[in-house]
């Protein structure tokens, strides 16, 4: 007869591995590509269901029909465990609609928790679906036809498949995780709206993440179901999300490892250490306690050690060793930054710029442009053309509309009204990230690096149609995607070169200085391959005299055919590099011509440039 | 007609709650998820002020104290310095629903699992409108209104309330106009610190019998009416909880009471989808 603590040490290993499984999923949504799911129970909830009432037989023919639940297929296992899988999958497309860009992190995160609540409230007061708060019971163990589940080797042979099982899915994750696919969710991650402006698809890689993430959720819910053989509302409250969320963040958000580390330490070893506490006269007391502590986990690990216990690794692109990784210190100033050998770059192989040929035409416009706030129109009736080839200036005092105008050109800001045209095409209808992938690529007034990716990872994210950066591209591998994911890591080196980072190729960009990750910023979008570029005050916190060799080398792209209209304050800029320069005054164009011009004319002067 | 009245109980217990949750979001930018714990946390010390003798409507001013106390603390403690951190608004709001587990079960552990209710009388019961009132209810409808009218007043017509309303419309340009910003923060999580500890004494009252865990889910609610109206406007909260509450209790009339709030969910996930920024604003507002 083997002793009860080896039918317990059997049940641990299945805990554990459900555990550590729906871990490893949440930490895709959340430490990876920052979709807070606070609805990720239901996800694991739906697989049990979902694999329970497959395996069952119909309702009215089981045990006396005492239960009511829809299906009863009466399927063999694996069917009923995949069928799971498929229905976690599916239940992540309603929330489409939520997580798309336009809305806040937060709340998206609480439309998901209210989402959970929802269905347990419907799950628990609609019987027919599943046996209502009873729950469903009886569920048939996999080949328990041929193998008594109450065995002890039966047991140890699940804990050992639920183990196997979190292996593969841990293998399986890791694969997206590490590919240039990866790469973007953890772009998006760090800056969502920067993401897009590169061209990401934020909606798309959102869903990708929570059909996946659902997927292996509902596959944990599944493996629980066929051992404990019951499910039912009060397993599932929208709080269980919250005891997943406290294990990724005590275990390191970002990092397999760390999830699976959380999943041990904090689900597991809570409900199992506390079955060993005496009863107490108060019997809510031990449950309430745990509660507690859960929150205070959270709250403590988020002020004292916001990474967690094994923290999300650095991805070291150069191929230096860990140890040689040089990371910036508040010593060097922007003063001090050196450009490497910029002017021997060439820029029409490094950035496949291609044959272009420099003709000056109309390449972008804008017809009648305008944008209102709350009924306060900021740009009224803008129409600009942008020529080919030419670096074009946009200046205007503060409160003219330049950001919002530029903004609205690339898509980030929706606008109230006109048009704007590119290579002779509306695409007023289109979003910022298609109108990146067409080749108009924007930077931002404030800082807008991906602060936990390295400096290099944060320019070759920028690099367009990557082999690896889509969910098959990088299911297929690192033999798929690696030769050329090597190649695009040679060119944002090289590009890094000549401007002189080179040694911080692989600190995280959030730790440079300003002036730093204004060039990082630059490099990052010349690596997007823009038709036109628009930059927003690039030279801001820049030294002056860096400021004019990067202007050099901006006149050098625009006779190599690229177009670039930059919004700038710094007029020494405009008079050494732009021509023509667009004058904004209060939302409207005030003149338009070389800054010789302008200086010339009498309504600028006053608007603008003695004020 | 009588859940019309129903309703409007709730309804009113829901404005105040509303609208205290919703210029705490608007002055920091915090969803404070932990709104429901420091109700019933004030619910509880009126409670036990009620049964050392207190009388009800007496013990009422300690659950506000209590909810004014403890919601300036928590922005003063815990959500302003996490914010200066300069993190992601969902970390602020995972450390709220730590915050809200710890409240809610710390008060659970303290007091024990049981259900207890206030000792007074509902009152007699009056006929108005159609409606069957008690007295308590009246009494929890006169205070909503006469509080009401008082946030509206403090909004409308005095400096703190222009101050409130610049900080929640740009803090730093509020700054920069002399508005002491972290002053009007602090005044602000007091105010409606009292307002939430108003709404959870009269909630408990109202609901007759309560226990640790008994507003777990009312910020569900309390989402679902500031979403509605748009986060960080208090008169769109007051529309959105009339609207709700009206909504809860009649739909649990005529479709079932055990559904009654699905109808508050369902409100809350399509405002969220289609326009986050509420009924009545516009996307600048977030």
């Amino acid at each position: 007869m083997p002793s009860a603590y080896a039918f317990y040490l059997a049940t641990i290993l299945v805990y554990g591995a459900v555990d550590a499984m729906a871990c490893l999923a949440l930490n895709l949504e959340f430490g990876f590509a920052g979709v807070s799911n606070f609805g990720f129970i239901i996800f694991q909830s739906v697989g049990a269901y979902v694999a329970a009432v497959l395996s069952m037989p119909a309702a009215a023919t089981s045990n006396g029909g005492f239960q009511a639940y829809v299906l009863g297929w009466n399927l063999p296992w694996p069917l009923p465990w995949i069928g799971a899988a498929l229905a976690g999958g599916l239940l992540a497309l309603p929330f489409v609609f939520l997580v798309g860009k336009r809305l806040r992190g937060d709340f998206a995160a609480i439309g998901l928790l209210v989402a959970a609540v929802l269905l347990n409230v419907l799950v628990k007061n609609y019987v027919p679906l599943f046996n209502g708060d009873a729950g469903i019971s009886i569920v048939p163990a996999p080949f328990q036809s041929i193998w008594n589940p109450q065995g002890l080797g039966y047991q140890f042979a699940y804990g050992g498949a639920a183990i196997v099982l979190t292996v593969v899915v841990y293998f399986l994750l890791k694969r997206i995780t590490e590919s240039p696919y990866g790469r973007s969710l953890r772009a998006m991650r760090d800056n969502d709206i920067v993401a897009d402006s590169l061209g990401k698809n934020l909606r798309l890689q959102r869903t990708v993440t929570l059909v996946v993430g659902g997927m292996v959720a509902a596959l944990s819910g599944a493996i629980l179901v066929g051992f404990i053989s019951l499910w039912a509302p009060g397993a599932w409250g929208y709080a269980e999300t919250i005891v997943l969320f406290a294990a990724i963040i005590v275990g390191g958000a970002g990092n397999h490892k760390g999830a699976i580390l959380g999943a041990l330490l904090v689900p597991l070893a809570f409900e199992e250490v506390t079955r060993f506490i005496p009863p107490l006269s108060n019997p809510a007391l031990v449950p309430a306690l745990q509660w507690v502590a859960i929150g205070l986990l959270i709250i403590l690990f988020l002020w004292f050690r916001p990474d967690g216990i094994l923290p999300e690794r650095r991805r070291i692109l150069s191929g230096k060793s860990p140890k040689d990784v040089q990371v910036p210190t508040g010593a060097d100033s922007d003063a001090l930054v050196k450009l490497g050998n910029l002017d021997e770059l060439n820029f029409r192989e490094l950035l496949r710029l291609g044959e272009v040929t420099n003709d000056q035409r109309v390449i972008l416009s804008t017809q009648g442009l305008t944008k209102s706030f709350h009924g306060v129109t900021v740009v009224s009736d803008v129409s600009i053309a942008v020529h080919q080839g030419r670096v074009t200036g946009l200046i205007g005092p503060n409160g003219a509309g330049k950001s919002t105008t530029l903004a609205m050109l690339a898509g980030t800001l929706p606008s109230s009204g006109g048009q704007v045209f590119f290579e002779g095409r509306d695409i007023s209808g289109l979003a910022s990230n298609q109108r990146a992938n067409l080749g108009l690529v924007r930077t931002f007034q404030l800082a807008s690096e991906f602060k936990k990716l390295t400096v290099l990872e944060n320019l070759v994210s920028a690099i367009p149609e990557q082999s690896g950066d889509s969910f098959w591209g990088a299911m297929r591998g690192r033999r798929f995607w690696g030769s050329e994911d090597k190649q695009n890591v040679e060119r944002a080196m090289e590009l890094l070169g000549g401007f002189g980072l080179e040694q911080y190729a692989d600190a995280y960009a959030g730790g440079l200085s300003g002036g730093q990750r204004r060039l990082v910023e630059i490099m990052r979008a010349l690596l997007a391959e823009p038709k036109v570029l628009l930059l927003d005050e690039p030279m801001a916190g820049v030294h002056p005299n860096l400021a004019h060799k990067i202007g050099d080398q901006l006149t050098r792209l625009a006779e190599g055919g690229m177009t670039i209209l930059m919004v700038e304050h710094e007029l020494s800029i405009m008079d050494a590099f732009c021509d023509p320069v667009i004058v904004l005054a209060e939302g409207k164009v005030l003149a338009q011509g070389t800054m010789a011009e302008l200086r010339a004319n009498s309504d600028v002067v006053e608007a603008y440039l003695v004020g | 007609m009588s859940s019309f009245g129903f309703g409007l109980i709730t309804a009113a217990v829901l404005a105040i709650a509303a609208v205290g949750f919703t210029m705490q979001f608007a002055v920091t930018n915090v969803l404070n998820l932990a709104y429901g714990s420091v109700m019933i946390n004030s619910a509880f010390v009126s409670y036990y002020l009620n049964v050392h003798g207190v009388a009800p409507w007496v013990s009422l001013f300690g659950g506000v104290a209590t909810g004014a106390v403890v919601s300036w603390a928590l922005n003063r403690f815990i959500f302003t310095p996490f914010q200066r951190r300069n993190l992601a608004p969902i970390t602020v709001v995972i450390v709220a629903l730590g915050v809200d587990l710890v409240g809610t079960f710390g008060l659970q552990a303290v007091v024990g699992g049981g259900y207890v209710s206030f000792r007074q009388s509902p009152g007699t019961e009056f006929h108005v409108l159609g409606m069957y009132l008690s007295g308590l209810q009246l009494i929890i409808l006169a205070i909503c209104v006469v509080v009401l009218g008082m946030v509206h007043w403090l909004l409308k017509y005095t400096r703190l309330g222009k101050a409130m309303r610049a900080t929640s419309a740009n803090p730093n340009l509020a700054r920069n106009s002399g508005v002491k910003v972290q002053w009007v923060i602090s005044t602000t999580w007091l105010i409606s610190g009292a307002l939430c500890g108003l709404a959870g004494t009269v909630f408990a009252m109202n609901t007759g019998v309560f226990e640790a865990t008994s507003a777990q889910l009312y910020v569900v609610l309390l989402l679902a009416a500031t979403f509605l109206g748009g986060p960080g406007e208090p008169y769109g909260a007051m529309f959105g909880a009339l609207t709700i509450g009206l909504a809860t209790e009649i739909s649990a009339a005529y479709i079932s009471p055990q559904y009654k709030e699905v109808i508050a969910f369902v409100v809350l996930l399509g405002m969220l989808t289609f326009r986050p920024y509420g009924i009545f604003g516009s996307e600048k507002t977030l």
